[in-house]
């Protein structure tokens, strides 16, 4: 054996047993004190969840006791947030806002299989319909107008990428995606007597009220999740990820792949319409630098990916983290360390937590609960 | 009845030609074996008929219509599944789930749409992989997994099945309780064409035979005829008799 593949071999050791470390840790067995607590916790809480399960675990997926307590947790949480958080109120807000985007890239890229390097375009899209209505039609315009609008054009734009896209596979069709919101981005400057270039376009913020601002943003994404978490967990949700498992046997089960690959490009960019409205009535106006640039659609795929491809709930968990460590946690760090600390972050959970830190999470709950299910 | 007839079909990929002008027909109730060497065109017909792959010429009718330009899931819902020769069941998925994939409605406002408990039981019932409903496809012996895809394509409620290979890799008992199940499943008013290189294994199973070499008709006829004709012997078996006797 040559010193490279002993190296490779050793390497791919070191790679297991880490992985093995963490799975342990996350599991009772090697956590006493852990077990101890939520052993009766599990045990108070598993009527309710039994209950629960009864009447939305069929539809929503079945839960331990355990694991409802962390959904409550995490909805009262973002429900009393104005309560208890007044100071984070804006990262809050932008975090619901890239957890639309998370999901709506999931469903996608994460349930279908169609790994997108270009959701940025359209969220961009909605922002720029909003943004150019206003600027060009009419200031006064209305929402009840500007926001179907804004999220008929994305849907029309992501289908206009996937229709031509459907009979290309894995690096083919994400190279598409990657090229489309690189020509996008610098659509919006060379088309600067429209977009006004970098500078973007201004846009009404929704109101001034902090709070009431994020309940425009939290309702609408806590909307989009439980749709999505209910397509998941649908027929729908389970052909998609037969499609990405192996499409083939989607044909012989007599289901049409192409059918419901695009119907997956709607579900998943409608809410890339929503979050791109809302963003741009957050942020009070859309430019390139914050919508569209390639950068955004990398940091979706990394909020799935830290959160846990094809979970939905899972990349709304990885919005949160991603924002509030971008936005608050790490801001001592200065710009650059910031960033680093991220990147490495993302890198960290794809070689050892693949399946990303909220499943992980929802796992460890699921185990300290039993094997009740 | 003829259920399925397989009109001049020719399918070419490139210079080689890899089925020439192929016709034969499939009655109702009988099941019909398609044999003929590796490499004789026969998985390549199960692919034309399939709509895996398109036709070059030729045309293939399915209860009288005609079925040559469908889609695959058309294909299936109108009656006709195939088993393949690889095992390809969704490894993510329980052998409850990937048997209940083929009994979803091809509609995606169906969010609950799929077979019941019992009924996808009684498709696992079937090939007797009722016990392992909960199992994962990577854990279960080969033999299982064979019986997975075969209870797959009944779960898609067939009139015609296209078994290709069914028997590869199974031991002596495993093909006989195989072929009794196939037996049964003619019984409860299932067509079927089965594909295999060696006649041995057919030779109880089958009504009528179809030999393929180089992608061409060579015979057709009673399984006993097959075995004593002259022209598959020499041309087809090239001095294998053992294969078919």
């Amino acid at each position: 054996m040559s010193d490279r593949e002993q190296t490779g071999r050793s390497i791919g050791r070191l790679v297991g047993r880490v992985e093995s470390v963490l799975r342990d840790s996350a599991l009772p067995q090697g956590a006493g004190v852990v077990g101890a607590v939520g052993q009766p916790a599990e045990r108070l809480l598993w009527p309710v969840a039994e209950r629960y399960n009864r009447t939305l675990g069929e539809r929503f997926g079945e839960v331990t006791g355990l694991q409802l307590l962390l959904l409550l947790l995490s909805f009262g949480g973002l429900v009393t947030a104005p309560l208890w958080g007044q100071d984070y109120l804006r990262p809050l807000t932008l975090g619901a806002v890239w957890a639309v985007f998370a999901m709506g890239w999931d469903i996608q890229s994460g349930y279908t299989g169609y790994i997108s390097f270009g959701h940025s375009a359209l969220s961009g899209a909605a922002g720029y319909t909003t943004g150019l209505l206003v600027l060009h039609l009419n200031p006064e315009l209305s929402l009840f107008v500007t926001v179907p609008l804004s999220i008929l054009a994305t849907t029309v734009l992501g289908l206009a990428i996937a229709v031509p896209s459907l009979r290309l596979r894995g690096p083919y069709f994400s190279l598409v995606t990657f090229v489309t919101v690189l020509l996008f981005y610098r659509l919006t400057k060379a088309l600067s007597h429209w977009t006004n270039g970098l500078r973007g376009i201004r846009v009404d913020v929704f109101t001034y009220d902090l709070t009431l601002q994020y309940y425009m943003v939290v309702v609408p994404m806590l909307a989009v999740a439980a749709t999505l978490t209910y397509v998941g967990r649908s027929d729908v949700g389970t052909v998609l990820v037969a499609i990405r498992e192996n499409e083939d046997a989607v044909s012989a089960a007599g289901v049409d792949p192409t059918k419901f690959k695009l119907w997956s490009f709607v579900l998943s960019a409608v809410p890339m319409g929503i979050g791109g409205v809302l963003l741009a009535h957050v942020n009070a106006g859309v430019d390139p630098q914050t919508f569209v640039i390639v950068d955004n659609s990398i940091q979706m795929i990394a909020m799935a990916v830290i959160g846990g491809m094809s979970s939905i709930l899972g990349p709304l968990g990885g919005a949160f983290l991603f924002v509030g460590l971008r936005d608050v946690f790490l801001v001592g760090l200065g710009e650059e360390l910031r960033w680093l600390a991220l990147w490495l972050l993302v890198l960290l959970v794809l070689v050892f937590a693949r399946d990303g830190l909220f499943r992980l999470l929802w796992r460890a709950l699921g185990a300290l609960g039993g094997d009740r299910r | 009845m003829t259920l399925l007839s397989v009109d001049g079909l020719a399918k070419q990929f490139g210079g080689l030609v890899a089925v020439d002008d192929l016709s034969f027909g499939v009655e109702s109730g009988e099941i019909l074996g398609l044999i003929g060497p590796n490499g004789s065109g026969k998985t390549t017909v199960f692919n034309c008929i399939m709509s895996i792959y398109a036709v070059t010429s030729g045309t293939v009718r399915f209860g009288g219509t005609d079925i040559t330009d469908d889609k695959t899931h058309q294909i299936v819902n109108r009656g006709l599944s195939r088993v393949s020769q690889e095992s390809n069941p969704i490894g993510s998925m329980t052998v409850r789930e990937n048997i209940e994939l083929f009994t979803f409605p091809n509609s995606v406002r169906s969010f609950d749409g799929g077979a019941s408990d019992e009924a996808i039981a009684s498709y696992a019932a079937r090939v007797d992989i009722e016990d392992a409903l909960d199992d994962d496809p990577g854990s279960l012996p080969h033999a299982d997994v064979r019986r997975l895809e075969i209870a797959k394509a009944l779960a898609t409620e067939p009139d015609l099945l296209l078994l290709d290979e069914p028997f590869a890799g199974l031991n002596q008992t495993e093909v006989r309780q195989l072929s009794e199940q196939f037996e049964s499943f003619r019984e409860q008013g299932i067509t079927m064409v089965v594909v295999d290189h060696n006649m041995r294994g057919l030779m109880d199973l089958v009504d009528r035979v179809v030999v393929l070499h180089n992608g061409q008709k060579l015979a057709a006829g009673d399984p006993a005829d097959i075995v004593g004709d002259e022209r598959v012997q020499d041309a087809y078996l090239a001095g294998e008799v053992s294969a078919v006797q």
